[in-house]
């Protein structure tokens, strides 16, 4: 190590020996580069024996550790050597600490999957057997997560061995192992060859999904999913569909609430056939089901599971509950479903939306609990290509007009958020009756956030209606607002006329806002003043040579000699961008 | 011309700025710069720091970063909107670093734009038992950023007077401290006594009583309606704005709105339910006060959040 250049690399191996658990740390997570510098060889020949020797360090250097081993195949000289690699990983896949084995095993089946075949059935496969068959629970557990890297490339006899293997350990008398089993059970039936599949796991998973424990139980419903692609529709469906049904009624809510999660994975993997007659009134039954935590998540999902089934069975058998739900006890249902109700628009078609959906987006719109309202809202532009134009305006808009003036500013910001959307959909004429005028009112909302929105909303209604339409019906009436006896409301028209400024016609813009302007750049309150020299450094670019020199760079020296050190500053950096062109 | 545009000298700061805006702790060595920065400016500083309108006076913080960004959004950003912050900006929230370093980046960037005053927590003692001791330790490995910051904090003024009308303080008044001058002429450049004037302006609380009475804080006075009225006459003042103590709105008036009370932490400690407040004082010294609730948080459980519910007593 006499060359300079690796200094820093010996360093960061004498830190690896530090009594310091930071500093090993940060070696640790450098343990790349270090082999990098030490090149293959060295790497294979002392760096790995000696991490070998220390794995009974703090858990985070033994996580940090656990990562980096990962991407090392390349460090060690490629596949053929990375079965050096598996030793220590197969320690660290061991310890106590779940995170740290949870990453071993991500990094074994890295390095695992990077082998040659024979190698793997020479090295890897080897240590499934002596993890799965270890005395602690933890090694076991580790386990469960390398079969499906390791069985499809190993011969048949071994696959029969390993297929055993996991027999055993989905009846492990330790729950740990048989969750970890339920939980990898799906990513091994995809590796399984079909026949087996059906003959060998389908009895084990059925074993599983009647665990006493139903820590095991829910994790098994996850892997319900993997079963019904690996078995084709025709096993799936005998085979899959009482277990569906007996989970949808399991006595924990903890297993109900699993299913109301991949019951829409589930129908996709069965079909559309099946989920219409056998799922339906499992998706019902979640629907109204007694606990709270399993109405949200299957609220959450009636629209993507009514994207599966006609319309006809969605009036019939899901927009009842869908009104239910609609005035739910719980807040959090009602929420979940006002984030999803609106996208069951485009299935339901025109008619039936009008009929049935409409009055339940109002009911939600009135709802007491802001996040409703605005879940409601954010996704309105669904119903609007639905249902039309003038039946939104008749129907929905009074509500939106009330909700323009809610007393939760979120809710307020959506609907100001929205306008530009509207506005494009209603036409100019519409939006100057009914939402101008809201418009006007946001920028003058007391939260500063709704005025600057409202500033960008003005902007894109400008451009979808034109300048000369800006001119005449937006700019006089915010340029009006200057006289606001409040710095904080004058300062939003100068944030208007800075994102109008590109849209309107030069003549306005020099002969309307550039007079506000230099007006306000004699305001009493500096905070406006040094708006001014900001908003003409942008438009600078903007005007001709002669209103540069005439009317910007006279306001610019002025406010130079502000007394307020804020204002001097960004006139002068105005100034220096007039100079100099805009700055990067 | 020469060469450079002016906003290059703020570089590094305006980096540093955006970097808290996205609650990502400095370097080490950005924060002790920052401190050194921030003490030359506050050292200028009066005990009774004029301050000019329009400005949004807000309470408590402590540690709360991302209500504190909530805040800006319903106040308006620094520099836009001018600000004074009546101390407590660390202990008991998770993000007393990145709040109180944001605060003092923003003094040393716009000092004519900020005003941060001294709170309670702004001590050595009681940082070290409510939590912006153990996160400095946690995120920086050593003690040498807290020593940095309350090194700093003996530095802050004491109160803020906005136009000669409205005095601002943590705590409240002391009954040794009769005229502003005599605060002024305090040394204040010390830790925070365990009694003594200095120590009440960072400790009193008004009380429905009359007169002085010991404060259940073990520090500081309690002090009734007619002190205040007494000395805000003797004064020339029209009001005594201050935080230091919970309320469910966000604000509360009292001694016949001769005090105001200011909280700026929503859902303190993330479970007493209380809504936040600041006060804007406009540029006619006109007040308007504008409540808020906690900033929505993803990826954390709901909290329980009651609005206009009761106080827990052991948070007062």
């Amino acid at each position: 190590m006499a060359d300079d250049s690796l200094l820093p690399i010996a360093i960061l191996i004498d830190e690896l020996k530090s009594d310091e658990p930071l500093r090993r740390l940060n070696s640790i997570s450098r343990l790349g580069l270090i082999a990098q510098a030490l090149g293959e060889e060295r790497t294979r020949a002392e760096l790995i024996p000696f991490l070998s020797e220390n794995v009974d360090d703090e858990d985070e250097v033994l996580l940090a550790q656990a990562e980096q081993l990962g991407n090392f195949v390349p460090y060690v000289g490629g596949p053929q050597y990375a079965y050096l690699l598996l030793p220590l990983l197969e320690t660290l896949s061991t310890v106590e600490e779940t995170v740290v084995r949870d990453k071993a095993v991500d990094s074994l089946c890295k390095v695992g999957a990077s082998m040659p075949d024979a190698h793997s059935c020479e090295h890897f496969v080897p240590i499934i057997k002596r993890l799965g068959s270890g005395e602690w629970f933890t090694s076991r557990v580790s386990a469960c997560g390398l079969f499906a890297t390791a069985y499809p490339r190993c011969t048949p006899m071994l696959k029969a061995e390993l297929r055993q293997l996991y027999a055993q350990l989905c009846r492990d008398e330790t729950p740990m192992v048989r969750r970890a089993a339920a939980q990898k059970l799906g990513g091994f039936a995809k590796v399984v060859e079909r026949d087996y599949c059906s003959r060998e796991l389908m009895p084990l998973f059925t074993d599983l999904t009647q665990d006493d424990q139903d820590s095991v139980r829910l994790l098994a419903v996850e892997s319900c999913g993997a079963f019904a692609q690996a078995l084709g529709q025709q096993d799936a469906t005998s085979m899959l569909l009482p277990i569906i049904h007996k989970f949808a009624q399991d006595k924990s809510w903890r297993v109900r609430y699993n299913v109301a999660q991949q019951l829409v994975q589930l129908c996709e993997a069965l079909g559309a056939e099946v989920t219409r007659i056998e799922l339906t009134p499992n998706f019902v039954r979640l629907l109204r089901d007694p606990e709270a935590e399993v109405r949200v998540a299957a609220a959450g999902k009636v629209s993507a599971f009514s994207k599966l089934l006609t319309p006809q069975q969605i009036v019939t058998s899901v927009i009842p509950c869908v009104r239910e739900l609609s005035m739910d006890s719980s807040q959090y249902v009602r929420a979940a479903l006002a984030g999803v109700v609106m996208e069951m628009a485009p299935v339901l078609g025109k008619q039936l939306t009008i009929d049935h959906l409409v009055p339940i987006f109002l009911t939600l719109l009135k709802d007491v609990y802001p996040d409703v309202r605005l879940n409601v809202i954010s996704k309105l532009d669904q119903v609007n290509q639905v249902i039309g134009i003038d039946l939104l305006a008749q129907s929905l808009l009074p509500a939106i007009e009330e909700l323009a003036e809610d007393k939760h500013w979120r809710v307020r910001l959506a609907i100001v958020e929205h306008i530009p959307l509207l506005a494009s959909q209603l036409g100019a004429d519409f939006f100057q009756d009914k939402l101008g005028p809201q418009c006007m009112k946001s920028l003058e909302d007391q939260v500063a956030s709704i005025r600057e929105a409202s500033t960008r909303t003005l902007a894109k209604v400008a451009q979808e209606f034109g300048p000369d339409w800006a001119r005449d019906h937006l700019v006089p009436h915010v340029l009006g607002l200057i006289k606001n006896p409040h710095y904080l409301y004058r300062m939003t028209v100068l944030g208007a006329i800075s994102s109008l400024a590109t849209i309107v016609s030069s003549d306005v813009l020099c002969n309307h806002m550039m007079p506000v302007l230099t007006n306000a750049s004699k305001d009493k309150v500096p905070n406006v003043k040094f708006n001014v020299a900001k908003i003409m450094e942008r438009l600078a670019p903007l005007v001709s040579r002669s209103v540069l020199e005439s009317t910007i760079r006279p306001v610019l020296l002025e406010l130079c000699e502000d007394p307020d050190m804020d204002v001097r500053f960004y006139a002068r950096q105005a100034l220096y961008a007039c100079d100099h062109g805009p700055q990067q | 011309m020469a060469g450079e545009p002016p906003a290059a000298q703020f570089a590094d700061l305006d980096a540093n700025i955006a970097k808290l805006l996205k609650c990502e702790p400095l370097a080490e060595a950005d924060v002790k710069a920052l401190c050194e920065k921030a003490k030359e400016i506050l050292a200028e500083e009066s005990n009774v720091q004029p301050v000019r309108c329009p400005v949004t006076v807000c309470g408590d913080i402590h540690g709360q970063f991302n209500d504190l960004l909530e805040l800006f959004r319903i106040g308006g950003d620094s520099p836009n909107t001018n600000y004074l912050f009546m101390g407590d900006y660390v202990d008991r929230g998770y993000h007393s670093v990145e709040t109180v370093s944001l605060l003092v980046a923003l003094k040393v960037r716009f000092r004519d734009r900020i005003t941060i005053l001294r709170g309670n927590h702004e001590s050595r003692q009681i940082t070290q038992v409510y939590g912006f001791y153990d996160e400095c330790l946690r995120k920086y490995g050593s003690a040498d950023v807290w020593k940095a910051f309350t090194d700093l904090f003996d530095y802050l003024p004491l109160t803020g007077l906005v136009e000669s009308k409205i005095f601002c303080l943590h705590g409240g008044l002391s009954p040794t401290l009769e005229a502003l001058d005599h605060i002024r002429a305090l040394d204040r450049i010390q830790e925070v006594p365990h009694e003594g004037p200095m120590c009440d302006l960072l400790w009193s609380d008004p009380d429905d009583r009359g007169g002085w009475g010991i404060s259940p804080r073990g520090a500081g006075y309690t002090f009734g309606a007619d002190i205040s009225a007494a000395y805000n006459h003797a004064n020339g003042l029209d009001l005594i704005s201050r935080a230091h103590q919970l309320v469910m709105e966000g604000y509360n008036w009292s001694h016949e709105q001769a005090v105001v009370t200011i909280f700026s932490a929503p859902n303190y400690c993330y479970r007493c339910g209380n809504l936040a407040a600041i006060m804007e004082v406009s540029d006619d010294m006109s007040r308007t006060f504008q409540k808020f609730e906690p900033a929505p948080r993803r990826g954390e459980p709901e909290t329980v959040f009651r609005a206009g519910g009761t106080t827990p007593d052991y948070f007062l």
